[in-house]
C-alpha cells in the first residue's frame, strides 16, 4: 500500500504543481502568446491522460492484490477495446496537432511588411546590421572578413555603405512593428533566443534562417544564446531594448553606417566589442571566463608556469595574438589566438585596456 | 555426462579448456552477457560520478574552483555519450540481449558464439579507447553528445583541436562495428535457432523487443558512422563537409562549402531511432515482468507485436523533430511534427496494454513489480511532455531549455533504468541461483524512484521559464530568478543522494553472490523458457540432453481448468497440473 | 560451429551463415546508401569541382571482374566436390582482389601527383572516401577468404561445404554491384 499512497502524493503533486508553481512562462512581450495557448491545451490534455491512468494503474494496485489460491482472469485480448482506445488516442493526438500545425504556418510565413534586422552571431557575442535608407542590405562575402570588417561587407557594392551596423551586443527594435530577423554566423552554430518574445531559431554558418515577431511591451530583454556554441555559450548573454518609434529613430541615427566604420581609426573599444573579447573579459571587475580587465594595467600576474609577470604593454599584446604561451594561473587554456590583428589594432586596444584602470 | 565437452545433435558445443577459455575468452553466451553487464555497469558508475560533477557546479557554483566551463562541458558531453551508448545500449542489448535470447528461445547459444565473443572484446576496446580521452593533453570533447560542426571541431570547444574529439569518434566507430557483429548475431538466432513448437508468434515479448531493437540499430548506426567518418576527415584532414567558410580568431579559416545541417540529418536519423533502441528492451523487461508478478497473462499479445513493428517503422521518419529550429527548410516541420504524434498512438497502446494486465490480475508486490510500476507512471509522464516537444510550434519556446532535459531523463534515464533494475532483481536468481535481500531491493527503489522524480520534474517548469540547457551558470540573467539558483541546489542535493542509493544495489548485488537466500528452480513462477531449464543457473548448453519442445504461448497465467496457476512454455497439454 | 535444434524449420529456406552475410549486406548497403546521398546532395553547390576518372580504374574494374569469376568457378568446383577447381578459383579470385586493392592504391597516388588533393575540393574528398570505403569493404571480403581458403588447401575437405564457399562468392559478387553502382555515379556525375 505504501505505493499506492506515494504515488498518488506524486501524481495529485504533480496536478497541482502546475497551480502554486513559481516558475512559469516569462511575461509575454510579443505577438506569440498563441504559442502559450498551444502549450496550455497540451498541458490540459496530457494532463488528463496522466491522472485517469496513473488513477486506473492505482486502483488495480489496490482491489487485485494478490491472495493465495485465487487466480487471475484469463483474458489474451480483446479487440473490441483496443479499437477504442486507439480511436480514443487518436482523437487526442489530432486535438494535439492541430493547433500545433496552425500556429508552424503562422510561424514560417514571414510577413512581408516587416522592419528587417539581420542578426550576426559569433562567438560569443552578438552584432547586428540594418539595410539602412536604401533598404537593401549590401553584400557579404566570408572572404572579406577581417577585424576591421567584422560584418565582410563588400566596400565595392554601393548598397552597403548606408548599412547601419551594431556592434556591442545591444540592439533597439520599435515597439509594436513586427521585425523579421534575418540570421547567419560567422563561426559556429548559434540561437537567438529572447524567452519573451518566445520565438527562437538557429544562427548557421553558411546559410541564412530567418525568425520573425512583433514586440508588444516596452522594456529591455535579454537574448540567450540556445544552442552550444563552445566554452562562453552561456555568457552569449544579448541585450533588446524595446522602445516608441520615435526613441527607436533617434537611436539608429546615432549609429555608424558601414561607410562611416571604415573611416574609423583603431578604436580599441569598438575593437574589443566587434571581436567578442567582452563575452569572456569582463570590464566591471566581474570574475569570467578570461581575467577582468578592470583595474589591471601595471598589476602583477600569476601564471600557471609559476612565473609571476607585470601586465604591460608586451604582456597584453603577447596574450591576444599568442595566449597559449602564457596562461594566467586559475583560468582555463581556450583562449583563441587573434594572430592577424594589426600593430594599430593591438595597440589600441592596450589603450583601452589602459583606461580600465585609471 | 559432462557438460563442458557435449556434443548435442551430433553438433560440437564451444569446448573451453582452461581459465581463459572459461572466463575471458568465453563464448558462452551467458558469459559474455555478464562481461558486458559488469563493462557497461563499470563505465554507467562513470558516467553518473560525471553527472554529479555537473550537478554540483549548478548547485553549488564556485565551491569546486577546478569545475570550470571548460571541464564542465566535457563532465556534460562525456556523461551524455557514456549513459545513452556505452551503458544502455551495451547493457540492454548486450547484456540482457545475450544472456535472454538463447535461453528464452530454447536453443544452447547464439548461432554465432565466436563472433558473440569478438564482440564483446570490441565493445570493451572501444570503451578503452573512450576512456583514453580522459587522458590527453586537452582532455575529452566538450562538445556535447551531439558533437555538432562546426564547434565539435573547433577550438573553443574543449577538445576540438586536440585529440578528444578524434578518440570520441575512433571510439564510436569501434562500437559501432561491435554493434554490428553482435546485432547480426541477434537477427540471425532468432530467425534460425527457436526450439521447436517456438513460432514467431510465441516468442516472449522481451525477444520481439530486442529482436526488433537489433533491427533498428543494423539500419541506424551506419548513418552515424558515415557522419563521424567525415568528421574525422573535415578534422584530420581538413576537408569540408560539414565546414562553412568560417571566420574565426580574426582569420578566415581554411574551410569552406560544406553544411553543418547535414550532420545533424545524419546524426539525428541514428539518434532518434537510438531512443528506440533503448527504450524498447525496457518496453519488453515490463511485459515479461508485469505478467509473471500480476500472475496475468500480458494483454493484447498480437497488439503489442504489431505496436512495436510499428514504432520500429515510423521511428525511421522522425528524426527531425530535433532539428525543428535547426534553421532546416521550415515546411519540413509539418511532415516531422505529423509522424512524430503519430508514433505516439502505437506506444500508448502499449501502455494500456500494460495497465490492462493489471485489472482482475493477482498483484503480488515484488520489487520488480514496484519497478515496473514505477515505470509505467515515469514512463507515462516522460512520453506525454514528448508531445509538447514533437509538436513543431510548441517546441519552439521550449527547444533547449530545461524542459527538453527534463523530458530526455524522464524517458530515457528514470524509466528505463527503473525497467533496467527490475530486471535485474527479477532475473539474478536465474543467473547466479541466490536471491537478492529484498530490504534492500525495496530501500533501493525507494530512493531511486522518488529521488529521479523529484530531480527531473521541476525542470521542466523551468524550462517553461525560459532556463536555457547547457549552461555553465545563469547568473548573469536577469529574467531567472534567485528561486532557479535555489531549485538547483535542491536538485543537487537529491542527486547526491540518489548517486548514493546506487551502491546500496551494488552491495546487494556482491553480498547476495555467497549470502543471499539460496533461488529454488522457478522462484516467480514464470512461464518462459529461461526458468525452466535443467538447472538453475544454467550450465553451458543451457538444456541438457534435450532441446525443450514448444507447446504454447509464454503468457500461460491463471488458465481456467489447471490448479497451478501457471503453465510453463514447454509443458504439453496431457502434462498441465 | 553450428547451433541446429532437433527439428529446424530455417527461415526462407536459409542457413545461419547465409541469414548473417545477407543481413550484413544490407547494413553495408545503407552505408554506402547515405554516403551517396551526401555525395548527390554536396554536388549542387557551386565549389563542386568534378574528379576526371583515371583510366586506370577501368582495368581495376576488369579485376574485380575476374575475381568474381573465379568464385563462380570455386563455387562449382566445391558442388561436384572437385578440390582442384576450387583452389584454383579460388587462388584466381585471391589475386584479382589484391590487385583491385592495388590498383586503387594506384589511382589514388596518380589523382595525388596530378593535384587533386584530397582536401582541396569537395568532388575529390568524395571520391577519395567513397573508393577508400568500397577498398576496405573488400579487404574484410579478404580475411573471410583466408579462412575458407586456408581450410581447402589444407585438405580438411569435410569441413569443405559448398554453401561456405557459394556464401563467399555471394560478397564477392555483391561488392561487385556495389563498385558497378559507386562507379558508374562517379563516372556519369
Amino acid at each position: 500500500m505504501a505505493f499506492v499512497i506515494v504515488t498518488a502524493i506524486i501524481v495529485i503533486g504533480t496536478v497541482l504543481w502546475n497551480f502554486v508553481s513559481p516558475w512559469w512562462f516569462s511575461p509575454l512581450a510579443s505577438n506569440w502568446g498563441f504559442l502559450d495557448a498551444t502549450i496550455l491545451i497540451s498541458l490540459v490534455i496530457t494532463g488528463i491522460a496522466f491522472v485517469l491512468i496513473s488513477t486506473f494503474i492505482l486502483y488495480c494496485v489496490v482491489k487485485f492484490q494478490y491472495r493465495e489460491g485465487h487466480k487471475a482472469e484469463y483474458e489474451p485480448e480483446n479487440a473490441a477495446l483496443e479499437l477504442k482506445l486507439t480511436i480514443i488516442t487518436t482523437i487526442g493526438v489530432i486535438a494535439l496537432l492541430a493547433p500545433g500545425l496552425y500556429a508552424w504556418k503562422l510561424y514560417v510565413e514571414l510577413p512581408t511588411d516587416a522592419l528587417e534586422v539581420e542578426g550576426v552571431g559569433q562567438q560569443w557575442v552578438w552584432s547586428y546590421r540594418f539595410p539602412g535608407e536604401d533598404g537593401v542590405y549590401g553584400n557579404t562575402s566570408g572572404r572579406l572578413f577581417s577585424s576591421k570588417n567584422t560584418f565582410g561587407l563588400d566596400p565595392d557594392d554601393p548598397y552597403g555603405q548606408d548599412d547601419i551596423l551594431i556592434r556591442g551586443g545591444e540592439v533597439h527594435l520599435p515597439i509594436n512593428n513586427k521585425v523579421v530577423f534575418q540570421l547567419r554566423s560567422k563561426d559556429v552554430l548559434h540561437d537567438f533566443y529572447v524567452p519573451q518574445f518566445r520565438a527562437k531559431m538557429d544562427l548557421v554558418p553558411g546559410q541564412q534562417s530567418n525568425l520573425w515577431f512583433e514586440p508588444t511591451v516596452l522594456g529591455t530583454y535579454e537574448v540567450a544564446c540556445a544552442e552550444y556554441c563552445g566554452t562562453g555559450h552561456y555568457a552569449m548573454r544579448g541585450v533588446v531594448v524595446v522602445e516608441t518609434e520615435e526613441d527607436f529613430k533617434n537611436w539608429l541615427a546615432e549609429q555608424p553606417t558601414f561607410a562611416e566604420t571604415m573611416n574609423e581609426g583603431a578604436n580599441g573599444e569598438q575593437i574589443v566589442q566587434t571581436l567578442g573579447c567582452v563575452a569572456c573579459h569582463s570590464i566591471d571587475g566581474s570574475d569570467g571566463i578570461g581575467p577582468t580587465w578592470k583595474d589591471t594595467y601595471g598589476t602583477n600576474r600569476a601564471l600557471s608556469s609559476g612565473q609571476t609577470v607585470v601586465v604591460d604593454d608586451e604582456y597584453i599584446k603577447t596574450s591576444i595574438v599568442n595566449p597559449m604561451s602564457q596562461i594566467a594561473k586559475g583560468y582555463a587554456p581556450v583562449m583563441p589566438a587573434y594572430a592577424t590583428l594589426s600593430e594599430e589594432e593591438l595597440t589600441a586596444i592596450t589603450d583601452y585596456i589602459k583606461t580600465l584602470s585609471e | 555426462m559432462d557438460q563442458n565437452s557435449a556434443t548435442y545433435e551430433g553438433q560440437k558445443m564451444y569446448d573451453p579448456k582452461g581459465w581463459w577459455d572459461t572466463y575471458v575468452f568465453s563464448q558462452d553466451h551467458k558469459v559474455i552477457a555478464l562481461q558486458y553487464v559488469c563493462v557497461a555497469l563499470a563505465i554507467g558508475l562513470t558516467g553518473m560520478f560525471l553527472s554529479l560533477l555537473m550537478r554540483m557546479q549548478l548547485g553549488f557554483p564556485g565551491l569546486f574552483e577546478s569545475i570550470d566551463a571548460g571541464s564542465y562541458y566535457q563532465d556534460v558531453t562525456m556523461h551524455g555519450m557514456i549513459m545513452v551508448i556505452y551503458l544502455l545500449t551495451a547493457l540492454f542489448l548486450g547484456g540482457f540481449g545475450n544472456y535472454l535470447i538463447p535461453l528464452m528461445l530454447g536453443c544452447r547459444d547464439m548461432a554465432f558464439p565466436f563472433v558473440n565473443m569478438l564482440s564483446f572484446w570490441m565493445y570493451f576496446l572501444s570503451v578503452i579507447i573512450l576512456v583514453a580521452s580522459f587522458f590527453v593533453e586537452s582532455g575529452p570533447t566538450g562538445a556535447g553528445w551531439t558533437l555538432y560542426p562546426p564547434q565539435s571541431i573547433l577550438e573553443g570547444t574543449p577538445g576540438g583541436d586536440g585529440a578528444g574529439i578524434i578518440l570520441m569518434l575512433a571510439s564510436l566507430a569501434v562500437f559501432i562495428i561491435a554493434f554490428t557483429m553482435g546485432g547480426l548475431n541477434y537477427i540471425t538466432t532468432v530467425l534460425q535457432s527457436r526450439a521447436k513448437g517456438m513460432t514467431l508468434m510465441r516468442m516472449p515479448l522481451i525477444i520481439w523487443c530486442i529482436f526488433l531493437a537489433t533491427f533498428l540499430g543494423l539500419l541506424a548506426f551506419p548513418a552515424l558512422l558515415v557522419g563521424a567518418i567525415m568528421l574525422i576527415f573535415d578534422r584530420v584532414l581538413e576537408t569540408s563537409f560539414f565546414m562553412p567558410e568560417i571566420f574565426k580568431g580574426g582569420e578566415v579559416l581554411d574551410y569552406g562549402g560544406g553544411s553543418p545541417v547535414l550532420f545533424q540529418h545524419l546524426f539525428w536519423f541514428f539518434g532518434h531511432p537510438e531512443v528506440y533502441i533503448i527504450a524498447l528492451p525496457a518496453f519488453g523487461i515490463i511485459s515479461e515482468l508485469i505478467s509473471v508478478h500480476a500472475r496475468k497473462n500480458i494483454f493484447g499479445y498480437n497488439m503489442m507485436v504489431w505496436a512495436l513493428i510499428a514504432i520500429a517503422g515510423i521511428a525511421f521518419i522522425v528524426w527531425a523533430h530535433h532539428m525543428y529550429v535547426a534553421g532546416m527548410n521550415p515546411y519540413l516541420g509539418f511532415f516531422f511534427a505529423t509522424t512524430t504524434l503519430i508514433i505516439a498512438v502505437p506506444t500508448a497502446i502499449k501502455v494500456y496494454n500494460w495497465v490492462l494486465t493489471l485489472w482482475n490480475a493477482n498483484i503480488k508486490m515484488t520489487v520488480p513489480m514496484l519497478y515496473c510500476l514505477a515505470f509505467l507512471v515515469t514512463f507515462l509522464n516522460g512520453g506525454l511532455t514528448g508531445l509538447f516537444l514533437g509538436n513543431v510550434a510548441v517546441d519552439v519556446p521550449l527547444s533547449d531549455t530545461y524542459f527538453v532535459v527534463g523530458h530526455f531523463h524522464m524517458v530515457m534515464a528514470v524509466s528505463p533504468v527503473l525497467a533496467l533494475y527490475g530486471g535485474l532483481y527479477h532475473w539474478y536468481p536465474s543467473v547466479t541461483g541466490r536471491m537478492l535481500n529484498d530490504t534492500l531491493g525495496k530501500i533501493h527503489f525507494w530512493i531511486t524512484f522518488v529521488g529521479t522524480y523529484l530531480i527531473y520534474f521541476p525542470m521542466h517548469y523551468i524550462g517553461f521559464l525560459g532556463v536555457p540547457r547547457r549552461y555553465y551558470s545563469n547568473e548573469q540573467y536577469d529574467f531567472i530568478p534567485q528561486s532557479v539558483a535555489d531549485l538547483n541546489q535542491f536538485i543537487t542535493v537529491c542527486a547526491l543522494i540518489v548517486g548514493l542509493a546506487q551502491f546500496i544495489l551494488l552491495y546487494n548485488f556482491i553480498v547476495s553472490l555467497k549470502k543471499g537466500a539460496i533461488a529454488p528452480k522457478n522462484p516467480w513462477g514464470a512461464c518462459t523458457l529461461e526458468w525452466q531449464a535443467l538447472e538453475s543457473p544454467p550450465g553451458h548448453g543451457n538444456w541438457g540432453e534435450q532441446l525443450p519442445v514448444v507447446y504454447r504461448w509464454p503468457y500461460e497465467y491463471g488458465l481456467p481448468g489447471a490448479t497451478s496457476d501457471f503453465v510453463p512454455q514447454n509443458v504439453p497439454d496431457e502434462k498441465i497440473t | 560451429m553450428n547451433n541446429y535444434p532437433a527439428s529446424e524449420k530455417a527461415f526462407l529456406g536459409l542457413n545461419h551463415a547465409q541469414v548473417f552475410v545477407y543481413v550484413l549486406m544490407t547494413v553495408i548497403s545503407i552505408l554506402f546508401l547515405f554516403i551517396t546521398n551526401a555525395y548527390l546532395f554536396r554536388m549542387n553547390f557551386q565549389d563542386w569541382n568534378p574528379v576526371p576518372i583515371p583510366s586506370l580504374l577501368w582495368f581495376n574494374t576488369i579485376c574485380l571482374v575476374l575475381a568474381s569469376v573465379g568464385m563462380a568457378w570455386a563455387k562449382s568446383g566445391a558442388k561436384k566436390s572437385d578440390h582442384q577447381k576450387t583452389k584454383v578459383g579460388l587462388a584466381i579470385a585471391g589475386v584479382f582482389v589484391v590487385v583491385f586493392v592495388s590498383g586503387q592504391t594506384w589511382a589514388w597516388q596518380e589523382l595525388n601527383a596530378s593535384g587533386y588533393f584530397l582536401s582541396s575540393n569537395p568532388a575529390n574528398t568524395f571520391f577519395y572516401l567513397i573508393t577508400a570505403l568500397h577498398a576496405f569493404h573488400v579487404l574484410g571480403g579478404l580475411v573471410a577468404w583466408f579462412v575458407v581458403t586456408f581450410k581447402v588447401f589444407k585438405g580438411d575437405a569435410m569441413m569443405l561445404q559448398p554453401e561456405s564457399v557459394g556464401l563467399l562468392g555471394a560478397y564477392w559478387h555483391y561488392m561487385l554491384l556495389v563498385w558497378g553502382v559507386l562507379f558508374a555515379m562517379l563516372i556519369t556525375t
